[in-house]
């Protein structure tokens, strides 16, 4: 049986890795990258949401808002098992950073992130009341989905596994989100929200924004990424669009 | 995170002509309850060098028993010891059962299940079959078995006693690459065509639920097309791949400079992709630090020392690594560094991120 093939070919071929011992370097080390990038973002999400969960203006409210805080918790743990698989540790991960920590609220939208986590960038910036959160978890909400939607194609087995496990989980929060802004605008928060949505969409939209045409071709090579950040941006906005058009949110 | 616990060699039984199973009790300390289709990572030191190497459990999960295949590889330190040397009570040491070569086993579920292995590939796939025709009694398994000729087969008694265990249940069709068997459609290498060619007479595809591969990579992408092209999802396809390319050896250590450093600033050369850049940077400054001022797109996550991704390694010079959480003694010992914890010793520093 001996057909020898580099692994590079391999992964160009649509091949799967399956264990932290057969991955190359770089690979690895992008591939650390993306996972980092997940439960650094879920583990911000999770922190921030954590703080409105009082503001909830029911108990329905708040039972959401603590499914949501306890669910992105549990999907950063189970990235995070796999980043242990190769080495990191995993405690001392968990704590290394204040995921509480954002930016002033008025600071511009842009894709600069933290000097010391690898949360998405729109997670830096700081959530305003019930309504702020609520609209904001739509909007990243469904640009996670969007994310997902790629990232569960990677080419490294146990991420795909768990992160097809997620997916569902992340969709969920998303319909959350749906309801709860549908109960908002029937108590009369409509302008709220509307400020909320303005606030929020551009910095969700500048997480699409970040990578060179070279480092795309490079990730899509290995198997890591598949389309790019322009396609995922428009699906995302369309998905975007026809949940306002269900809310009757469009300005 | 990885801490190796010491196993007891119970049994080294001869499988075929170069493979072995070795059966395993553990001394004391760590979990070796193992999900089917689980590998065990081991690792022994030849003059001086630590070589590490994962083999897959063959055995169910509830034989009661832990066993791993071990067949030799030309050339390979730690299979070639294994087969020549290893005996009944000699010590292994071995890192807890790893891998997600599975999917989740349920007694009241009905399931057609597909697996290809070829050679040794077998190891995990009989794990999986064992514990799945047990556990499921409802299911199946077509196993679909590559190897280069009859002598090289293993496990084919202990295959014959399991089809004959769950006669109905368990189908196995042996690919001979050299050894002409009664129908041609069963010699021959395991690719599209031959997938093509048993999903229209052998098996049926459409009935299968989920599908386990393991063997050499272009065996695997052949499988696997063909299951995409038959409507298999990648949630219902299962890959295992144990790299051949894995090192086996130390390479060279990284090279101390002679003389004191006297200088406050380095001279720095650091290869990405396959680029070197050479830069001079300040002695209180991370190589990744320095690195990311100077254009270089090296990778990193936290830091913070946790979390591995900024590891590169050092080529030529001294760096001093002020935190390590992530980082095994072996890493270290074979010039590995975390990049965001490395500050500058010697005058001239050479690392390199695609090592």
């Amino acid at each position: 049986m001996a057909q020898d093939m580099s692994i590079e070919r391999y992964l160009e071929q649509g091949g799967k890795l399956t264990n932290p011992t057969n991955v190359p370097p770089r690979y690895r080390a992008e591939l650390l990258k993306m996972m980092a990038t997940f439960v650094d973002s879920e583990l911000a999400g999770a922190a921030g949401f954590a703080d409105v969960i009082n503001e909830g203006p029911g108990i329905k409210e708040r039972i959401a808002a603590a499914k949501i805080v306890l669910e992105k918790t549990d999907n950063a743990d189970k990235v995070l098992r796999l980043m242990g698989e190769f080495g990191a540790n995993t405690d001392r991960y968990a704590n290394h950073h204040p995921w509480t920590a954002r930016l002033p609220r008025n600071a511009e939208p842009g894709t600069r992130r933290s000097d010391h986590d690898m949360r998405l960038s729109v997670l830096n910036y700081p959530l305003e009341g019930w309504a702020d959160a609520v609209a904001m978890n739509l909007c990243m909400g469904l640009a996670v989905v969007a994310q997902l939607s790629d990232m569960q194609q990677v080419s490294y087995q146990p991420l795909a596994d768990v992160l097809r496990e997620v997916t569902p989980v992340e969709t969920r929060h998303v319909e959350l989100a749906e309801e709860g802004l549908a109960r908002l605008t029937e108590q009369g928060q409509r302008n709220a929200i509307l400020d909320a949505l303005a606030y929020w969409r551009p910095r969700v939209a500048a997480i699409f924004g970040d990578v060179s045409q070279d480092r795309f071709d490079q990730l899509r090579a290995w198997g890591l990424r598949h389309r790019p950040n322009v396609v995922l941006h428009d699906a995302w906005a369309e998905s975007l669009d026809a949940s306002l058009n269900r809310l009757s949110l469009t300005a | 995170m990885a801490r190796f616990h010491d196993l007891a060699v119970t049994d080294v039984r001869k499988t075929i002509k170069d493979a072995v199973v070795v059966s395993l009790k553990p001394v004391e300390g760590g979990d070796f309850v193992f999900t089917q289709g689980q590998y065990l990572t081991f690792r022994r030191d030849f003059d001086g060098t630590e070589v590490r190497r994962s083999y897959s459990i063959c055995a169910g999960k509830d034989d009661g028993i832990l066993q791993v295949g071990i067949k030799k590889v030309e050339g390979g330190a730690f299979s070639t010891w294994a087969n020549e040397d290893l005996k009944p009570g000699d010590t292994l040491q071995a890192m807890e059962p790893m891998g997600s070569f599975f999917t989740p086993l349920d007694a009241t579920q009905k399931r057609n299940y597909l697996g290809f292995a070829g050679g040794s590939g077998i190891t995990p796939v009989l794990s999986i079959l064992k514990t799945a025709l047990k556990a499921e009694p409802r299911s199946t398994f077509t196993l679909v078995y590559a190897n280069r000729g009859v002598s090289t087969i293993m496990f084919r008694e202990e295959l014959e006693d399991l089809k004959n265990l769950y006669m109905g249940r368990l189908t196995i069709i042996h690919i001979l690459e050299s050894d002409a068997q009664d129908i041609d459609l069963f010699t021959g290498r395991v690719d599209v065509g031959k997938c093509e060619a048993l999903f229209a007479h052998w098996v049926d595809i459409d009935s299968i639920d989920i599908a386990y591969i393991c063997g050499p990579e272009p065996m695997m992408l052949g499988i696997a097309s063909s299951l995409r092209a038959h409507g298999l999802s990648d949630a219902q396809i299962k890959f295992e791949l144990f790299a051949s390319a894995q090192p086996g050896r130390l390479a060279r250590k990284a090279a101390t400079q002679d003389g004191t450093a006297t200088a406050k600033t380095t001279q720095a050369s650091v290869t990405l992709d396959g680029t070197a850049r050479s830069f001079t940077m300040e002695k209180d400054q991370t190589v990744l630090e320095a690195a990311l001022e100077n254009a270089i797109d090296a990778p990193y996550a936290c830091k913070a020392g946790v979390c591995s991704t900024c590891r590169c390694k050092v080529i030529e010079g001294e760096v001093e690594m002020v935190a390590n959480h992530a980082l095994e003694d072996y890493e270290v010992q074979q010039g590995y560094v975390l990049s965001c914890q490395s500050f500058p010793v010697s005058d001239r520093v050479v690392v390199d991120y695609d090592q």
